[in-house]
Order: C-alpha cells, then structure tokens, then sequence
C-alpha cells in the first residue's frame, strides 16, 4: 500500500480534502482527519473518488466514430480540419470539469486562432451565481459557524452536504438561534427549519424578495409584497414571520443552491437571494458544484449557429461526458467535425473525434472553494494514453493565458424588473410538473441510479399507485419508466426525480431563460401512465437502493 | 464493546455511509436507507444483536457472534446464499447479494483501525462509534430519538 495522496475534492466547491491510497491493484479512499474544512468527512460524490480512477469505462485511447485511433492520427485530422474553415467557423465550448487556469487558456487560444465563438457549456442552473449583485459580501467559514440566523434557499444539504455540519451546529448551539428554508419541496434540510416557506415550484425569487421587502422596504422599492406573495403561493403572514427571524441586528448568513429542473429563471434566483443577504445585511454564499465563468459568447448563441449550420468544427471540452442533455446531439450532428474531450468512454458513441483526458483527480489545479483559494494536486498518477489539458490545448495551436473573465454586476432596479417580467410563470407540457432533485448520491449512477419518482400520498391514490408500482413519464423530449415512492413533501401535481443521471436529464428539455438568454433547465410538463410492470415484492413505501 | 449509534437530528439523509460502504466492499452495502418518516431517510445496519437470529437460523453457523468483541460476522467463505439469515433478520438489514449469491453483513469494519468507514466518512457526524456504556451517557434527547427512531440501537 503506498503513501496516502491529499487533495482538494473537486466535486463541489466546499473545499474538503480527501486522499486515496494505491495497493498495486486498485485506488482506496482514505480520510485526513485533521482536515480544516472537513475533519475527513465526505459525502457520496467525494466518496466516488477511488471508483472514477479505477473505472473500466474510463478512456485512454483517442476515438474517432466510435473506434479506436492514435494520439498521431487525431492530431492530423484537427490540423487538417482547422485548416478547411475560416476562424469564424470554429465553435469552442468548456463546461464542468475545466478549473479557471484552463478557461482563461481556452480564452487564449481562441483569440489565438481569431474565433468569437467562446461559450460556457455548464447549463446547470447554478452557473447563474456568477451573476453578483453590488454590494453582497461572500461568506466566510467563520460566518457560518457563529450565524445566530441562516436562510437556506433549495436543497443545500444535497449539493453540499459537508458542508451541512457547521450549519447544523450553529442551529443547535443556542435555542434563539434560527434557520429559515425556502424551498418547492420539503426535503430532508426542510426538517431542520424553524421556519419552512414551501412556494410554488421556480417561485423561490417571489418570496425571496418580499421577505427583502419585510425586512427592509427601503432596499426593495416599489414591491408589492402581497402580490409577490401570491404568486409563490404562501401568505404575507409565513413570509413575515421569516423575515423577522432574518433582521440585520442578527449575525448569519445567505445561502442559496440551485438544482437542474427546479428553477426557471436563474439568474433571477441567484439575485433575489443576494437581494435578500443585502436587505438583512448577512453575506452571502451560492452552494454549487463548479464555478466556470461565462464565456464571451452566450451558450444559446452558440447553440443556434450550430443548428444554423454556421459552425464547422467544434471543440467541446467538459467533465465525465462531452454532451448531458440528448437535445445537444442533433445540434452537434450539424457540425462537420467534432472534437470532444472526456475522461469516459462516450456511451452512446459520437460521430467525430474524442480525445482522452486526464482527470480532475489527476491533475493539479488551482481554484476558489466557498470559503477561498484553494490548490489541487494529483491525487494518482495519469491513466497511461490520456493527456493533460495544456498538452490537449497544443494540437489546435499556442494558448497563452487570457485575462480573467469578470461576474456579471446587476443591480437591485435590476432585479426588480427582472421580477416584474418573470411574473407570468406557465408551464407547458403534460398535467403534471416534473421537479428535478439534487442528490450528491446520485453522481453518474455510481451508487444509486435515479430510477425512483416521487409522488405525494394523494397524488398516489389519484393515479392508482403505491411504492409497489412503476410509472411511465413521458416529457417532449425523453421518456423513462421509474418505480414510485411515495413521501409527504412534494407538492400536489409534482413528480421529483433526480438529475444526476443522464436518462433523467434527458427528460428536461433545454429552455432560453428570457431574462436573460442564458441556457437553462426549468421544470417541465409531462404525462404520466402507470405501466403493467409487475409490482415489486415488499412492503409499501420500501424505499432501499442498495 | 463499541457500537454505531446516529443521531438522528444530525442525519441529512446524504446516504454517504451507503457510499463508503459501497465503496469498501466493492460495490455491495452493508448499510440500507429506509425512510422513518415522511421527510426522514435515516441510515439502517446491523444491530449485532444480542442473541443474533440470523446466526440461530444459518442452517451451516456461518454466523458467528463473537463474545470479546460482540461483533456479529459471517465467513463469506462457507456461506452458501440460502438467504436464509436475510429472512429471519428482524430488522430488515441484512441483504441477499444478487451478484456473487451470498448475504452481505456490517462487520463493523472489525479489520479497520480507524473504526467503521461509515462512521468516519459521516458529513455532519450523525454517526457515531462509541463503547455501549456511552450511549446510556448521551444527553437524555438524543438517547430518546435513537430509541424512537430505531426501536433500538442501530
């Protein structure tokens, strides 16, 4: 058994360490006890570390349509292919999984080679933090551990659930001490909460601004809390208790996660929560996964001159998979050439040319974490046949690194109108709504594959289902039979999936957000049909995974 | 004798004890999730008995309890998948394994210096590994919830 390796995990931002020992065969976690910001503790995505670096679907050979080819080869072609088209015609786009040493690379590269057509690929909702409001201070570690009041905003706990630790001391350190939680759906973090607001699914920015609003009516001017109130669905009166817990002489913080088919204008989101810190005076942290600027162009731009035929090649540079949303792949399809990176072994194949790469985990990095800078280093060494990114960069030419790509600055009149134009919420689609839930078990069906739906007890009854049976979900664009589960905390007319695992993402179509034109995932209308699939044996309600 | 207990105000629902579970034995854990209440998905392992009935119903005494320790283990090695301690299991934990056929069982990470993984991977510290004695020890709240939760020590 060698040393234990120590690193930063790079699968959310909390800035745990994490370390894994090699025995000749296989990769094993082990755990830094004395770890500032983790005291050794993970979640499930963390404790996936050993199982990304030993995974049998991991690439280490360039393919090209599917089948194998050489590193040679594959630099020929993208030589050839970027010869064959004008600078215009070259779309390159970057999402999880490049740290911003690699963006601002990529940046270079495309000034290098004369294309505008730099777009961020990371169509999470969460991306939509990179939208600040003037005057929201970041949280520090210190922050949460003396918070006297916190409001947490969706499911933090599942996006960061380390972090959790520090929040739930702080709510029981002192019997005064207070945690709000806004969320569509009454999740386990909801338990917690001396104040819980269930709003309407993507409504989370109406009450998030009439709290503002009861707090302080001078930061949010001419607000109408009532109406706002409305349109989350929840009462002045819940809203006003909440915001009494949240006034600016109590010391806490802001938090706020956004999860994929549970927001629909994410911007808005993200700035309705700093809006909220700033009426309280309490800073501000947006629990997320990666934090990728945007690129010069937008992903929606992007998207469109690829439908259009306008872009020729395409460098798609991203995390485990080149593509998480099926609807990608006709777009891509219109593209001559295509060059992807990816550490797995692409399934279904796609046509054109991928490249493997080194992992997160066996690269050094450097990057912020919530609570600062951090720096990564490999946790084992290279599969044999990857590449790191740098050595990726130079088949298509020199990369120097550009300047640092800036957050997007709003303003609170902003928001407000941004608010007042998001008003008219409708979904289209089937009867019911179809809600997306973060799981940090859920991390590419690793442990858990996402085939559960979860209904409330009434809605169960009303389509004739218990925990025994098998409901088909049909969405316009993808389809999947999930086994019911039937718990008490979604709203009537819900069903809740998780989105780890791609064949749920499929089920939500990519959406423009009008707010701003960002790509974006909201919930989705969809039918539903319970199949003729023999029920499980058990009990009701049996909800093991294992 | 040292024993896994959560507190159940502390528990997220994160499942990562099933994670590094899963992750110790190769894809097959021995800790299970089982929803306790609406809105709680609270951790489900062995109980290491007292009087072990899945141990009294192994037609072969693969399962052994062990007197020193009080850990309750069965040998992979004579086990011979007849699922048959999964079925007298009161509590439910114990799982027939459908890939290699043979039930999968908490040894509490007996071989483990560092104590059981879960325990130690735990992101907000719900589970704990402390001697038997303790657990009467624990403020009266948190003692209650376990036994209310869990009928009685996880």
């Amino acid at each position: 058994m060698t040393e234990p390796t120590r690193t930063t995990c790079p699968f959310c931002l909390n800035g745990c360490t994490s370390g894994v020992e090699f025995n000749g065969v296989e990769h094993k976690m082990h755990y830094f006890t004395d770890a500032e910001v983790n005291l050794g503790r993970l979640c499930p995505r963390g404790n996936s570390a050993n199982i990304v670096l030993d995974h049998r679907e991991r690439l280490c050979r360039p393919l090209l349509d599917g089948r194998d080819t050489t590193w040679s080869e594959a630099e020929a072609l993208i030589k050839l292919w970027l010869s064959e088209v004008k600078p215009e015609e070259l779309g390159i786009v970057y999402s999880r999984g490049r740290a911003a040493d690699e963006v601002r690379r990529l940046h270079g590269l495309a000034q290098e080679l004369g294309t505008p057509n730099l777009a961020c690929g990371h169509i999470e909702p969460e991306n939509a933090f990179n939208h600040r409001l003037e005057g929201v201070s970041d949280a520090a570690l210190a922050d949460i551990e003396s918070s006297k009041a916190m409001l947490l905003v969706g499911d933090v706990f599942s996006t960061s659930p380390v972090a959790s630790w520090r929040m739930l001391d702080a709510r029981y350190r002192d019997r005064k001490n207070r945690l709000v939680v806004v969320d569509s759906i009454r999740t386990r973090q909801a338990g917690f909460a001396h104040a819980f607001i269930q709003v309407k699914p993507g409504t989370e920015p109406f009450a998030l601004m009439a709290m503002a609003a009861l707090i302080d009516a001078r930061a949010v001017p001419g607000v109408d809390v009532d109406r706002l109130a409305g349109l989350a669905g929840v009462t002045r009166q819940q809203l006003g208790a909440a915001a009494a817990m949240l006034g600016p002489s109590v010391p806490g913080f802001v938090g706020s996660a956004m999860h994929t088919g549970r927001v629909h204008h994410p911007a808005l989101h993200s700035l309705a929560s700093q809006l909220l810190a700033k009426a309280g005076a309490k800073p501000f942290v947006g629990f997320r996964e990666t934090e990728l600027p945007f690129g010069p162009m937008r992903f929606s731009d992007l998207r469109r001159a690829m439908a259009e035929g306008r872009i020729k090649v395409l460098f798609w540079t991203g995390g485990l998979f080149p593509f998480s949303y099926g609807e990608l792949l006709p777009e891509t399809a219109k593209v001559e050439h295509l060059i992807a990176t990816s550490i797995f072994k692409p399934d279904p194949p796609v046509a054109g040319l991928v490249l493997p790469m080194t992992a997160e985990l066996e690269r050094a990095s450097v990057g912020r974490s919530y609570w600062g800078s951090i720096e990564r280093s490999p946790l084992a060494a290279p599969l044999s046949g990857t590449r790191p990114f740098d050595r990726v960069l130079e088949l298509f030419g020199k990369a120097e690194e550009a300047a640092d790509f800036t957050a997007k600055a709003a303003s609170i009149a902003d928001a407000v109108k941004m608010a007042a134009r998001a008003a008219d919420l409708t979904y289209a689609g089937g009867d019911w709504l179809l809600v997306g839930e973060k799981k940090a078990i859920g991390l590419r069906g690793f442990h858990d594959p996402e085939d559960e739906v979860s209904v409330n007890r009434a809605d169960a009854a009303r389509l004739g289902v218990s925990g025994r049976n098998y409901l088909q979900v049909r969405s316009p664009t993808a389809e999947r039979e999930f086994r019911v589960r039937v718990i008490d905390g979604v709203p009537s007319g819900v069903l809740l999936v998780g989105t780890n695992v791609h064949s749920n993402r499929c089920l939500f179509p990519l959406a423009e957000d009008e707010l701003t034109g960002d790509v974006t995932v909201p919930p989705v209308g969809v039918t539903v049909e319970k199949t003729e699939r023999v029920p499980v044996a058990g009990g009701e309600n049996l909800s093991v995974w294992a | 004798m040292k024993r896994i207990v959560l507190r159940p105000d502390y528990c997220i629902g994160c499942r990562s004890c099933e994670a590094a579970c899963r992750s110790r034995f190769k894809g097959e854990a021995r800790i299970r999730h089982g929803e306790v209440t609406a809105d709680a998905l609270l951790p489900q392992g062995c109980r290491h008995c007292d009087e072990p009935l899945c141990a009294a119903a192994c037609p072969f005494q693969v399962i052994v309890k062990n007197p020193d320790t009080g850990v309750v283990r069965k040998s992979d090695f004579h086990c011979v998948g007849c699922r048959s301690c999964a079925l007298a299991c009161p509590f439910g934990v114990i799982q027939p394994g459908l890939v290699r056929h043979m039930s999968q069982k908490c040894t509490l990470c007996s071989d483990r210096p560092e104590g059981p993984r879960c325990v130690q991977t735990c992101p907000t510290g719900a589970l704990q590994f402390i001697e038997e004695e303790q657990m009467t020890e624990k403020k009266a709240g948190v003692a209650f919830a376990v036994r209310s939760v869990h009928g009685r020590r996880l």
